[in-house]
C-alpha cells in the first residue's frame, strides 16, 4: 500500500519496486483526469487572467524550460493514448476512488509514522531546491493536513502534484530536476511547483498558479518573438505590441498579394502558354522561368543521368550567386541554363504536358532541389 | 512545433506553387481584385497546410479561409482609458487602504488585459475557442509563420518586378 502512495514527493526514499504498479495506476488517474478535464473544461479565465500579474516571470521560465514539463506532456500524452482505448469512465471513476482512498491511509500512515522522515525529506528537498527554486521559503506542512481529508481528487490540474498532496498531504514541493531523476525507474514527471509562504496551498490555487506560469512562460517567449517588446514590463502593453505586430503582418499579406495580383498580368499568360503550347516566352517573366527550371530537370526523357547532370550545373551556378538575396538566385541562374538548352525545353513540355500524373511528383522533387538551393 | 524558419519557408512555397498554378491554370480572365483573392487565399491555405494540422489556427484557417480584413481596432483602448479615468476618480474619492488601492489597480490591469486577449482572439483564426495558454501558443506559431508568408511573397514580388523591368 505504501508503495502505491508513490505518487508523493518523498520517492527519492521509496524505491521503485512497484514501479509499475505504481506507474498504471497514476497513469489510470492521468486519464480520468483527462476525461474530466473534457468533460468540464476548466472556467477559470478570469481567475487566470489575474494570475497573469501576479507571478515573477523567471519562476514561470524555469517551469517551462525544466525537464519535468516536458516530460510531463510526454508521459501524460502517451498514458493517455495507451489508456484510452482500454478504460470506459465509471470504471475510472471507481478506480480513483480506490486509489485515492488508499492513498489517503498510506499517506496518514506515513505522515504519524514517518514523521521523522518528513523534515529530512524537506530538508532534503530544501537543499536541493536552493540551487535551483528562485525562493527559498520552506512551506508549512501542517498547513496542508486538511489536504489529506479531501479525496475529491483534481478538479481540473491535470498536474502530478494535486495527487501528491492528496496523497501525502505535504506540499513542500521542490522544483529540481534531481527529484526527476530519482524518479527515473518509474519515469513519471512531476511538475513541482513550490508553495511560498502565506499562500494557500490547495488543489486550486497550485493548479492556477501553475497555469499561471505556464502563461508567463509563453508570453515571455512571445516578447523574444515580437520585436521592441523585450522593454516593456506588463501584460496589457506587451499584448498591445503583439495585436499590432499580427495586424501588420497580415496587413503586409494583403498588401503583398495585391502587388503580386497587379505587378504582371503577363504571368497569367506566360503560365498558361507554357503549359498548353511548346513556345513560352521564356525568360521573361519571373513566374515561369521559375517554374520552367522546375520542369525542366525533370525530363526523365533522357533519363536519370541528365536530371542529374542538370541538378549538378544547378549546383554549380548556385554557388557563385549563393551570396546574394534569393531573388536573384530565381532570376540568374535559371536564365543562363534556359538560354543553355532550349530544345530540350521544348520537348519537355510536350512531355509533361502528356503525362501529367507523373508531373507533381517529379515537380515536387524538383522544388526541394531549388529550394534547397536558395533557401 | 516550432519549426526552423527554413524548413517552414520551403514547405510553404513548395504548397503555395502548387496552389498558385492550378488557379491560374483554372482561369484565364480574372479582375486584379480576384487574382489578388486567388493569391491570398493560396497563400494562406498553403501556410496553414504547411504546419501539418498540428497548431489549431492552421486547421481553422483551411476550414475557414474567408477571413475579414483586419481594421484597426482601437476602440478598446480608449473604453480602458475611459475605465482608468473612472477608477481615478473613484480612487480620489475614496478612502483607500493599500488593499483595495492594490484591488482597484488589479481590476483595472485585468480588464485591460481581457481586452487585449479578445481582440488577440478576433485576429487569430479560430482563435475564439481558445484558452489562453492555447492562445498564446498559437499566436506564437502564427506569427512565425506569417512571417515567413511574408518573407516568400516579398521576395516573389520584388523578383517578380525585377524580372520585369528589363523587358519592358
Amino acid at each position: 500500500m505504501e508503495s502505491k502512495a508513490g505518487t508523493t514527493e518523498t520517492r527519492s526514499n521509496i524505491t521503485a519496486s512497484d514501479g509499475d504498479q505504481v506507474a498504471a495506476l497514476e497513469s489510470l488517474q492521468f486519464t480520468d483526469e483527462f476525461h474530466r478535464l473534457i468533460l468540464a473544461p476548466p472556467s477559470d479565465n478570469a481567475t487566470s487572467l489575474t494570475a497573469l500579474l501576479e507571478l515573477p516571470a523567471s519562476r514561470a521560465l524555469e517551469l517551462l524550460h525544466s525537464p519535468a514539463s516536458a516530460k510531463l506532456i510526454a508521459a501524460s500524452a502517451s498514458s493517455f493514448e495507451a489508456l484510452k482505448g482500454n478504460f470506459l469512465f465509471p470504471s475510472n471513476t471507481t478506480l480513483i476512488d480506490q486509489a485515492a482512498r488508499s492513498s489517503v491511509f498510506a499517506g496518514g500512515v506515513n505522515n504519524t509514522n514517518n514523521k521523522s522522515n518528513a523534515p529530512e525529506t524537506t530538508s532534503n528537498n530544501a537543499t536541493l531546491n536552493l540551487e535551483k527554486a528562485v525562493k527559498s521559503e520552506p512551506a508549512e506542512t501542517e498547513s496542508c493536513q486538511p489536504l489529506v481529508s479531501d479525496p475529491a481528487v483534481e478538479k481540473r490540474n491535470f498536474k502530478r502534484k494535486d495527487r501528491e498532496k492528496k496523497a501525502k498531504g505535504s506540499t513542500k514541493k521542490s522544483k529540481t530536476a534531481a527529484n526527476d531523476s530519482s524518479d527515473g525507474p518509474e519515469k513519471l514527471p512531476y511538475v513541482h511547483v513550490r508553495a511560498r509562504r502565506g499562500e494557500a496551498t490547495d488543489s486550486h490555487s497550485l493548479a492556477e498558479r501553475a497555469r499561471r506560469e505556464k502563461i508567463n512562460a509563453r508570453m515571455k517567449l512571445l516578447q523574444e518573438l515580437v520585436p521592441g517588446c523585450n522593454k516593456i514590463s506588463g501584460t496589457a502593453l506587451v499584448l498591445d505590441e503583439i495585436i499590432n505586430h499580427v495586424q501588420s503582418l497580415q496587413n503586409q499579406v494583403e498588401f503583398l498579394s495585391m502587388r503580386l495580383a497587379a505587378v504582371n498580368p503577363r504571368t497569367d499568360f506566360n503560365l498558361n502558354s507554357i503549359f498548353t503550347t511548346e513556345s513560352g516566352s521564356l525568360p521573361d517573366s519571373n513566374f515561369p522561368s521559375m517554374v520552367m527550371p522546375l520542369i525542366w530537370p525533370e525530363v526523365q526523357v533522357n533519363g536519370n543521368k541528365q536530371q542529374h547532370q542538370q541538378q549538378w550545373q544547378f549546383d554549380a551556378l548556385q554557388q557563385p550567386v549563393w551570396g546574394r538575396e534569393v531573388c536573384n538566385n530565381y532570376i540568374t541562374p535559371e536564365n543562363s541554363l534556359l538560354s543553355y538548352d532550349s530544345s530540350a525545353n521544348s520537348v519537355a513540355e510536350v512531355e509533361l504536358f502528356s503525362s501529367n500524373g507523373q508531373w507533381t511528383t517529379n515537380k515536387q522533387r524538383c522544388m526541394q532541389i531549388k529550394l534547397k538551393m536558395e533557401l | 512545433m516550432h519549426l526552423p524558419h527554413s524548413t517552414l519557408k520551403q514547405e510553404f512555397v513548395k504548397k503555395w506553387i502548387m496552389g498558385l498554378q492550378r488557379c491560374k491554370f483554372s482561369n484565364k480572365k480574372m479582375s486584379i481584385f480576384e487574382r489578388k483573392k486567388a493569391i491570398k487565399l493560396s497563400a494562406d491555405t498553403a501556410m496553414a497546410s504547411a504546419r501539418k494540422g498540428l497548431t489549431c489556427w492552421s486547421r481553422a484557417l483551411i476550414s475557414n479561409p474567408d477571413r475579414p480584413v483586419p481594421t484597426t481596432t482601437r476602440r478598446a483602448s480608449s473604453a480602458c482609458k475611459k475605465i482608468v479615468k473612472r477608477s481615478r476618480r473613484i480612487r480620489r474619492t475614496a478612502k483607500c487602504g493599500a488593499a483595495r488601492k492594490g484591488q482597484i489597480t488589479r481590476s483595472i490591469a485585468q480588464c485591460l488585459v481581457r481586452k487585449r486577449t479578445q481582440i488577440l482572439k478576433s485576429l487569430i483564426p479560430g482563435g475564439e475557442f481558445m484558452n489562453e495558454v492555447c492562445l498564446i501558443e498559437e499566436t506564437l506559431d502564427y506569427i512565425t509563420s506569417l512571417r515567413v508568408q511574408v518573407d516568400v511573397m516579398r521576395s516573389l514580388a520584388s523578383a517578380s518586378a525585377r524580372a520585369s523591368e528589363p523587358h519592358n
